[in-house]
C-alpha cells in the first residue's frame, strides 16, 4: 500500500513540476489559448484521445458498463469514435482552421451571427462546469476507495496538480500533460488484458465460459446488437449515437476541437484527428475486454462486486502485485485529469473569447486577455470546487447535464452540418432550428418520457434540420461574403492558395485574389486518406467478427 | 483576432514539451521499477511488469533524448 501511495504522489509531482517548468514559454493569448499553434499531428493524436477519456467516459464508468452489459460498450471504441474521429477531421476542422477562430461558438458565429453563439457558449460553460466537479469527485472517491486516504484533501491535491499547470500553460501544457497521459494509459494499464486472457483461457476461454457454462446470451458479445437490448439497441446506436451525439461531441465539444486549432498546420491538425481513433480502438482493449472477462475471475477468486463503476478497481486491486497496482493508479488518475485539465482550459477560453470580450471588455491589449484567461481558469476551478459536494448527490444536476447535452448536440450537428454542405441556410433559419430542436429535446424528455439519450438527440437532430431548412428557405439568402470560404462550396475556390493557413493565422486574404499554387503531396504513408480507409477497413473488420 | 506580441518560437515549445514528457516517463518508469517487488512476483506478472516498466523507461529516454536535440538545434 505504502509503495503505491508513492508512486502517486511522485506521478503527480511530476505533472506539477513539468507543468511550472513548460508555463515559462507562455507569453500570450495564442500561446495560452492555443499553444502557440505548434503541435504536431502525434501530439493532436495523443490529447485528443487522452481528453476523450476520463474517469466518465472510460475506466471506471465504461469499464463497469462493460462488466454489466458485455462486449456492447465497445461500440464507443470499435464504431461510434472512429468514426466520429475520421469523419470530423476530414470534413470539419479545415472549415474551423478557415475560419481562424478559438472556439466553436465563433465558428458559429461567422456563419450564422451571435444569437447561437451565445445560447451555445452558456450551454457548454454550463456542461464543462458540472464535468469539472463530476471528475473531481469520482476522483476523490477513487483514491479514497483504493488508497484509503481522505476525500477532501485527496480532491483538493487533484484540483492543485491539474490547476497549477493549466493556469500557468494553458493549451500547451495540457497537451504535453495528455501526451504523458496517453503513453502511461496505454503502456501502463495495457498488461491487464494480457493478464486476464491467460487467466481465463483466452477469448475462447470468456466465451465458452459465460455462454455455454453460465448462460449468458449471446449479444453479451455484440458491439451492435438487435433493436429490442434493454441497454443499446443497434439501430439507435448508429442512428442517434453515432450519426449525431458522436459526430456532435467530435466536431462541437471545444476540448476535443481545441486541441486541432493548436496544430502546427492544417494537415497536422486533421491527421492528428484520424489517427486518434487509433489509440481510440485500442482502448476497448484496456477497460472493455478485460471487463468483459472480470466476472469470470471475480467468480473464480470469490469476490462479490456490489456495484459495477467499482469493478475495476476491485479487479487492480485484487489481481495486480503492489507497484503495478501504483502504475495502474497513475494510468487511471491520468484518464480524470486529463480530461480535467482538457475542459478547464476550454471552459477559460469560452468565458475570455466568447463572453469577457465580447460583451463585457472590447478591444483590449492581448496581454489583458491573457491575464484574463488566467483569472477565467481560476475562477473555474473555484467553482468546480464548490460544486463537487453537491455533483452526483443532487441527482438534478447530472440530470441537467445528460439533457443539456441531448438539447445541444442533435441541434449543433444539424445546424453545422447545414452550415457547411448548404450555402443556403442562414441565420433566422439556423436560430429557429436550434432552439425548435433544443425544445423539442425538452418535450420529448418530459412529456412523452423518453429516456434514451441518443433517441432524444436524433430526433432533435431531425427536427432542427427540418425547421432550419424551412425557415431559410422563406427568408433572405445569406451575404456571399459572409459565407466565403466556410462552406464545403468555397472549399474548391480555397484550392487557389494558402488561404487555409492565412485566415487561421489570422491575416486573411480573399481566395480569389491568390495565385495558383503548386500543392505539394505528403509521402503515401503521411497520406490522411490512406490513414483513414486503413483505420475504417480495421472498424469493419472487428464489427463484421464481433457484430 | 487581436495582434499577438512576443510569440514563442512554436519550435522551441515543441522542444520543452518534449524534455518534459521524457522527464516525466523516465522518472516514472524508474520509479514504478524499483518500487515494485519483481522477485517475489509470479512469472506471468513479472513479465508484464518488467515489459511495461521498460517501455516506459524506453520512451521516456527516447523524448528526453529528442526534446535535447532539437532544443540544442534551436539555440
Amino acid at each position: 500500500m505504502y509503495s503505491n501511495l508513492v508512486i502517486t504522489a511522485i506521478y503527480l509531482a511530476l505533472m506539477f513540476g513539468a507543468g511550472i517548468f513548460f508555463s515559462r514559454n507562455i507569453k500570450n493569448t495564442s500561446d495560452y489559448f492555443l499553444a502557440g499553434r505548434s503541435a504536431p499531428w502525434f501530439w493532436i493524436m495523443g490529447a485528443v484521445w487522452a481528453t476523450n477519456i476520463g474517469f466518465l467516459h472510460g475506466y471506471l464508468a465504461h469499464g463497469g458498463a462493460a462488466y454489466e452489459w458485455g462486449l456492447i460498450q465497445a461500440n464507443f471504441e470499435w464504431f461510434q469514435g472512429p468514426f466520429g474521429y475520421i469523419l470530423t477531421g476530414l470534413f470539419f476542422i479545415a472549415f474551423y482552421w478557415r475560419a481562424g477562430i478559438y472556439t466553436v461558438p465563433q465558428f458559429l458565429e461567422r456563419r450564422y451571427g451571435n444569437g447561437i453563439r451565445t445560447i451555445y457558449t452558456l450551454a457548454w460553460i454550463f456542461i464543462f462546469l458540472v464535468t469539472i466537479a463530476a471528475e473531481l469527485y469520482l476522483g476523490g472517491m477513487f483514491l479514497k476507495n483504493i488508497l484509503h486516504i481522505p476525500f477532501w484533501p485527496t480532491v483538493f491535491v487533484l484540483t492543485a496538480v491539474v490547476g497549477s499547470y493549466m493556469l500557468l500553460g494553458g493549451l500547451g501544457a495540457a497537451i504535453m500533460m495528455e501526451f504523458v497521459q496517453f503513453v502511461i494509459m496505454m503502456l501502463g494499464t495495457m498488461p491487464l488484458l494480457f493478464i486476464l486472457l491467460k487467466m481465463v483461457g483466452g477469448f475462447k476461454g470468456i466465451t465458452s465460459t459465460l455462454i455455454g457454462q453460465w448462460g449468458v446470451s449471446a449479444q453479451y458479445f455484440s458491439v451492435l446488437p438487435d433493436i429490442h437490448h434493454p441497454y443499446g439497441p443497434g439501430p439507435w446506436i448508429v442512428l442517434g449515437q453515432c450519426l449525431v451525439v458522436t459526430i456532435g461531441w467530435c466536431a462541437g465539444h471545444q476540448s476535443m476541437v481545441q486541441r486541432n486549432l493548436g496544430a502546427r498546420s492544417l494537415y497536422d491538425a486533421k491527421l492528428g484527428y484520424v489517427a486518434a481513433s487509433i489509440p481510440k480502438t485500442l482502448g476497448a482493449f484496456l477497460y472493455i475486454v478485460p471487463m468483459v472477462a472480470a466476472p469470470i475471475v471475480f467468480s473464480q477468486m470469490g469476490i462479490f462486486v456490489e456495484k459495477s463503476d467499482a469493478a475495476y478497481g476491485k479487479l487492480i486491486l485484487n489481481i495486480l502485485p503492489q507497484g503495478m497496482i501504483g502504475l495502474f493508479i497513475a494510468g487511471l488518475l491520468s484518464a480524470g485529469l486529463s480530461s480535467i485539465g482538457s475542459v478547464l482550459n476550454s471552459a477559460s477560453t469560452m468565458i475570455v473569447k466568447d463572453i469577457y470580450e465580447r460583451f463585457f471588455v472590447k478591444g483590449k491589449s492581448d496581454h489583458h486577455y491573457f491575464v484574463a484567461g488566467r483569472v477565467a481558469t481560476l475562477s473555474v476551478i473555484v467553482v468546480s470546487l464548490l460544486l463537487v459536494p453537491v455533483v452526483l448527490k443532487v441527482y438534478l444536476i447530472m440530470w441537467l447535464e445528460q439533457l443539456l447535452l441531448a438539447m445541444v448536440l442533435g441541434p449543433f450537428m444539424a445546424v453545422l452540418a447545414l452550415a457547411i454542405f448548404w450555402p443556403r441556410a442562414n441565420t433566422p433559419g439556423s436560430l429557429a432550428g436550434f432552439l425548435t430542436g433544443g425544445a423539442f429535446a425538452i418535450v420529448l424528455q418530459q412529456v412523452f418520457g423518453v429516456n434514451i439519450f441518443f433517441q432524444i438527440s436524433w430526433w432533435s437532430f431531425v427536427v432542427s434540420l427540418v425547421v432550419t431548412v424551412a425557415v431559410s428557405l422563406l427568408t433572405p439568402p445569406p451575404k456571399k461574403e459572409k459565407i466565403e470560404g466556410i462552406t464545403w462550396q468555397s472549399n474548391f475556390e480555397a484550392m487557389v492558395g494558402e488561404v487555409i493557413e492565412d485566415r487561421a493565422l489570422g491575416t486573411a486574404v480573399r481566395a480569389t485574389t491568390m495565385k495558383a499554387k503548386t500543392i505539394v503531396l505528403p509521402p503515401w504513408h503521411l497520406n490522411i486518406k490512406y490513414w483513414a480507409t486503413a483505420i475504417l477497413a480495421v472498424q469493419i473488420a472487428l464489427l463484421l467478427f464481433f457484430g | 483576432m487581436s495582434n499577438e506580441p512576443q510569440t514563442t518560437n512554436p519550435k522551441l515549445i515543441v522542444a520543452v514539451q518534449m524534455l518534459c514528457i521524457g522527464i516525466v516517463l523516465l522518472i516514472l518508469g524508474i520509479a514504478v521499477t524499483l518500487m515494485s517487488p519483481v522477485k517475489s512476483m509470479t512469472p506471468l506478472f513479472r513479465t508484464w511488469s518488467i515489459l511495461s516498466n521498460g517501455s516506459i523507461i524506453l520512451t521516456g529516454l527516447a523524448f528526453t533524448i529528442g526534446g535535447i536535440l532539437r532544443h540544442r538545434r534551436i539555440k
